[in-house]
Formats: structure tokens, sequence, C-alpha cells
């Protein structure tokens, strides 16, 4: 795995895009700092880190795009994939490596608290807190980039999917205000899921039983809530909504408060991905 | 080594191997013949464990590459059609890593590397990057790559395509060299590289076999034997008399002339017997000079269209069907290719017999052509 990491670490300051990413996030957060912590007198930097977060729509592609897409454009991912290399090492190595340069790029950054720092008392916990979310959020964040590199050969598609996927967590939030609140929609919202459920099932394993059975089991138990207490239902969609909202979440961290909740979301998020990510190699290799 | 059985491959509707079955021993170098888009590609990337077969298994030295992959694929190097190679690294930076990922000890690394430049010419290129080679160092580079970690099987898709004919000679003589200590399976569709360089050829097409036999072999099964194709300065009746009192010569066909004052003359011995000599003396008996003496056995391009051509016009299969002795369309066959290039013909069937006992002769043949 450590020759997949440091190739993937030299290939970002071999290609320019690890230079790109490192300028942009060093050079707009410094700007934010001047601007709501130098020039307003403010020793409030988990602000800062608050306004960044528009960065990662940015940044994350940067990081992520060419992770895959540019291998098989190259025709490399033979070499990786015939290797004695298991797939997961080549996924997490690659993984590594785009995380190892984001938390370079945040290291050089926690010189903007420790300057301030000199000139009076930080709200401590609040920068902390603010810190802990944004890494998390960003390492979340370049595992659905990893995930959408290996879905293209294009880098340019990548880049942009990635942007859209990022753009809709954004959204979540403000989408769940809209969201119908009442039991009946929200019985049809986990009856849909459930279908969704079953086909996923099915197509990964190709068992129609399984998949049919799961999707069954899921709309009977929905059904049979609803019947026996619908007062459960009230605003699960928004509920659902706000759950999935990556920046709800940070929100609390900017708050200096850390729920354990919170924390195993953001670390289930890489997880997931880099699962999802391995599954569609092995699957198109194997099916 | 490698043990294939009834593997399948489709593309939706497309199928692209058809139920093929082979293996390949120890030391052997095995050479896939086909035109593109026969499956040879298809069926390396399903042997290296790139991509999955629809049916069928793949044994590398008695490991199932689906079931454990790490442990198969630790025995293969494999060159694919394209040469998986990062343009943004040096030469050996790029051998290094695949040395990592092989899981070569970072003990043997250096060495191993040294010796494997040397034997693909490629030390002069070691602090180049790689995107700024030519292509046949490329291609140089891609084949060193197949070698690190010295694998039992190495596997080459099209290892000389677009390379100059030195390049050729070069590359043939690699793995000539590798055919020593591996297992050597190469896909081609240039008759004469398989013929060159590989123990057996095994020709496919439309995702089939076809047959899978040594060349020499291939080309006695589909050739007439003792059939000769003589041009001779002077006029047919002539001709025609001279050969009334050889007995041996049972077949005499006037084809026409080709050449001012000259006849071309099919003959065909009876049974096999060496008519060769029996010509050149009744002719030189009646003074007729010979100018051109030919068997009229097939080169293997002949052969290869006559397979391929085969199976597209009535499906059949198998080498059965090659044994059996198909006159006609090989003496239209031969006509057909007579209007070509001749010199250039019978050097190639001249390739094919020598060079079971002398490869080098051919070498240097092909150098001085």
């Amino acid at each position: 795995m450590t020759a997949i990491i440091s190739k993937e670490l030299r290939t970002y300051f071999t290609q320019m895009s690890g230079y790109i990413f490192l300028a942009l996030t060093i050079f707009i957060t410094a700007l934010f700092y001047v601007f709501i912590n130098v020039f307003q007198l403010s020793p409030n930097f988990h602000f800062v880190l608050s306004n960044v977060t528009i960065l990662f729509f940015i940044i994350i592609p940067t990081l992520t795009m060419r992770l895959f897409a540019d291998e098989v454009r190259n025709k490399t991912d033979q070499l990786l994939y015939t290797s004695p290399l298991p797939i997961w090492h080549i996924v997490v190595g690659k993984y590594i490596a785009a995380a190892a340069l984001f938390m370079i790029a945040m290291a050089v950054t926690m010189l903007f608290p420790l300057i301030s720092a000199n000139f009076g008392t930080l709200p401590f916990s609040q920068i902390v807190g603010a810190y802990i979310g944004y890494i998390l959020i960003g390492l979340g964040f370049i595992s659905i980039g990893l995930f959408i590199s290996v879905m293209t050969e294009n880098q340019i598609i990548a880049a942009v999917a990635t942007a859209g996927a990022i753009f809709i967590t954004f959204l979540l939030e403000s989408l769940a205000a809209g969201m119908p609140a009442d039991a009946t929609s929200s019985l049809v919202f986990l009856i849909v899921c459930s279908l969704i459920l079953g086909g996923v099932l099915y197509n990964s394993t190709k068992n129609i039983y399984g998949g049919i059975i799961l999707a069954v089991l899921g709309i009977a138990v929905s059904v049979a809530f609803y019947l026996v207490n619908p007062l459960m239902y009230d605003g699960l969609i928004p509920g659902a909504f706000r759950w999935f909202s990556v920046f709800t979440r940070f929100d609390n961290m900017t708050n200096g408060v850390l729920h354990l909740a919170d924390i195993v979301f953001y670390i289930t998020m890489p997880i997931f991905f880099i699962y999802l990510t391995v599954n569609v190699i092995e699957k198109r290799r194997w099916k | 080594m490698i043990e294939v059985k009834n593997l399948t491959k489709r593309y939706g509707q497309h199928l692209a191997l058809d139920n093929i079955s082979f293996s390949v021993a120890d030391g052997e170098i095995l050479g896939f013949l086909g035109p593109n888009g026969a499956g040879k590609t298809t069926t390396m990337n399903i042997m290296t464990g790139y991509i999955a077969s629809t049916e069928g298994e793949v044994l590398i030295g008695g490991v199932d590459i689906v079931a454990e992959p790490e442990r198969a694929k630790a025995q293969i190097g494999y060159l694919p059609e394209t040469p998986p190679v990062y343009g943004d690294m040096r030469v050996d930076e790029y051998l290094n890593f695949v040395a990592a990922i092989k899981k070569v000890k970072s003990a043997q690394r250096r060495e191993m590397i040294a010796e494997i430049k040397a034997l693909t010419r490629i030390e002069d290129m070691s602090r180049r990057l790689i995107k700024n080679l030519s292509k046949g160092y490329k291609q140089r580079v891609g084949m060193a790559q197949a070698m690190v970690g010295y694998p039992k099987l190495i596997i080459m898709d099209e290892p000389t395509v677009g390379l100059d004919p030195k390049q050729i000679i070069e590359m043939r003589d690699v793995i000539r060299k590798l055919g020593k200590k591996h297992t050597v399976i190469l896909s081609s569709h240039i008759m004469q590289e398989v013929a060159a360089v590989c123990d057996r050829v095994m020709i496919i097409n439309r995702g089939k076999i076809l047959a899978s036999d040594t060349p020499e072999r291939l080309a006695t099964a589909l050739s007439q034997g003792n059939t000769m194709l003589v041009r001779i300065k002077g006029e047919q009746d002539k001709i025609a008399a001279a050969l009334e009192s050889y007995t041996v010569i049972k077949d005499v066909k006037f084809i026409g002339s080709r050449e001012p004052s000259t006849v071309d003359v099919e003959l065909q011995g009876e049974n096999n017997v060496d008519i060769r000599e029996a010509i050149f003396s009744c002719m030189s008996t009646n003074n007729l000079p010979i100018l051109m003496l030919k068997s009229l056995d097939l080169s293997l391009e002949e052969i290869f269209l006559q397979i391929t051509g085969q199976s597209q016009n009535e499906g059949t299969t198998g080498l059965g069907q090659l044994s059996e002795p198909q006159t006609g369309e090989n003496a239209e066959n031969s006509d057909e290719t007579e209007n070509s290039d001749e010199t250039e013909k019978s050097q190639k069937t001249d390739e094919k017999s020598q060079k079971a006992e002398n490869v080098e002769n051919v070498e240097k043949k092909e150098e001085t052509a």
C-alpha cells in the first residue's frame, strides 16, 4: 500500500494538481482570515472555517478527479488490477494519499489561529470543534470524489460530478424545509426506500429472491408502523434529510459541541464510500 | 502451468469467446494468432484477472484466478496492448514502483531491475521520463515491467506492434531469451512473428480455437507435399515431350506463361516421392533451363487465411477438416499469391523450414531483407 500512497503523492506534485490544491486552499483561507479576523479584530477563527466550507466545491474535485479516471485513460489500471495487490489496498492507498495532502493544507491553515493567539485569548473549544468538523467533512468528501472518479474515465466529468454531489449535500438543509411532513408522504417515502434497497441488494448479489424479500419486508414493516401509530411518521422526510445533511452537524461543532453521533456519522461516510469503490471495481471484474 | 477450461465471454449479445479450452506446459512459448477482434486480447485479459469471464475457469499453476486472485496474479507478468506506463515517471522510478506493487523484496530490487534493463536494452533510458520515450522504448519498458519479479508466466499482447523492423528483431530475441526461463504466451496477427518465436501456434477466430500445433506441422497439415511449381524456358510441346519419359512425375499441369518465352508447370509426383531430382535431370538432358523451382507447400500466411476463411464461409472448425486434401482450393490459392511478389513468398517458405534448425539464420535473413 505504501507504494501506491507514495506514487499518488508524487503524481500530485508532478502534475500540478497538488500545487493548485494547496495554493487555492491556503490562499482563500488566508483571504477569509484577513477579512473576518484581522480587519474586524475578531478572535473567532471558527467563523473563517464556516465560511471556507464553500471551498470544498473546488478543492475536493481537484484532489480526487484524476485518482482513477487517469489510470483508466492511460490504461495503467491494467497494471494495478493485474498486480498481486488486493483491490482494497489500491483504493485505500489512493484515499490516504489524497487525505494526506488535505491534512497538509489543514496544518498550514492552523498557523492563522496561532498568529491570532499572540494578540489575545481565542475561543479554544469552538475553534478545535470547527477544525475537527471541517477535517472530517473534507475526508468524507474526498471519499465521495474517489468513488465518482472510479465511475468515469473522464477527469472533467469526475470533477463536475463531484462538485455537484457536494453541492447537493449543501442543499439538503434547505431541501428539508420544503419537504412534506405529513404521515402519508412519509409512508410513500419509506416504500420507495424499501424498493431501492431491494434493487441494490439484487444488483450487488444477483439474487432476485433476496431483493424481493428485503423490499417486501421493508414495505410490510413501514405499513405496519403506519397502521399502529401514524404520529410516529410526522416530519420523517425532513428529519431524514437533516440527518444526512453534513453541514447541519457541522454547525454543532462550530459551537464547540461534539456529539458522538455526529463523529460516528462523519467517520462512517469515508468507510461507506471506500467500500462502494472497492465493490464497483470488483464487480466490474467479476460479473 | 496454465489451464483454461471452457472459457466463454459475452458482451451483451456479442459472443467474444466461445467455450475455449487449452493448456500451456511449463517453459512453452505459445502464440495466439488471429485477425483483429478474434478474441486474443479478451482471452489474455481474462487469464490475467483483469476482466471476468462469463463462464469457465482459469488456473495459473493450479490456482484459480477468480478464487485466489492475489496468489494467481503473483505468478503472472502482463504486457497489455498499450504498455501500462506512467508518463511522468522516470524509467527507474517506474520499475521500482512495479517491483513494489509486485512485492519484490527491496534487497533484491536493485539487482533485478538492472538485469531486466540489460535484457530489454533500456539501460540508457534509466533517467528519462517515460513520456519522452519513443513508442519502441515505451514498449520495451512495458516488457521490462512484465518481467519484474520474474513471474513464472509472462503474457504479452501484440508485443511487437508499432515497432520498426530492427526493434522487432530485438524484441523477438528478448522473447526467445524469456522462453528459456519462463512460460510465455504472446499474441499477434502477424504470422511470421509467431512462427519465428513460438513452439506452438493457436489460431483463434471469432472466439474459437481453429487449430493448435507447431508452426511446421500446421504447414504440412495443409500442404500438398510433393507438388512443385516449375518455370522453364522453352516451348510447351517440347517440355511435355520431355516429361513423358519420366514416370515418377504423375501429374503435369501447364499453367501458362508469366515471363516471355517461358512456361509455368505444376508437377506432382506419386505418393510423396521427391521429384526434384527427376525434374532437374529431365530438363537438363533436354536442354531446357529451369528458371524457378519451388514447393507448393503453403506459407503460414496462406494457412492462416485458409483456416480463418474456412471458418467464416462454412462455420466449420478443427484440424480434422484441415488434414483432408483440398487440392482444388489450394491450387487456386497458390495461384493467386503467385501474382504477388514471388521472391518474398519463397523466402517465407524458406524461413519456416529453416526455423527449427537454425533460428539465428532466419534473423540474419530478415535483417538483410
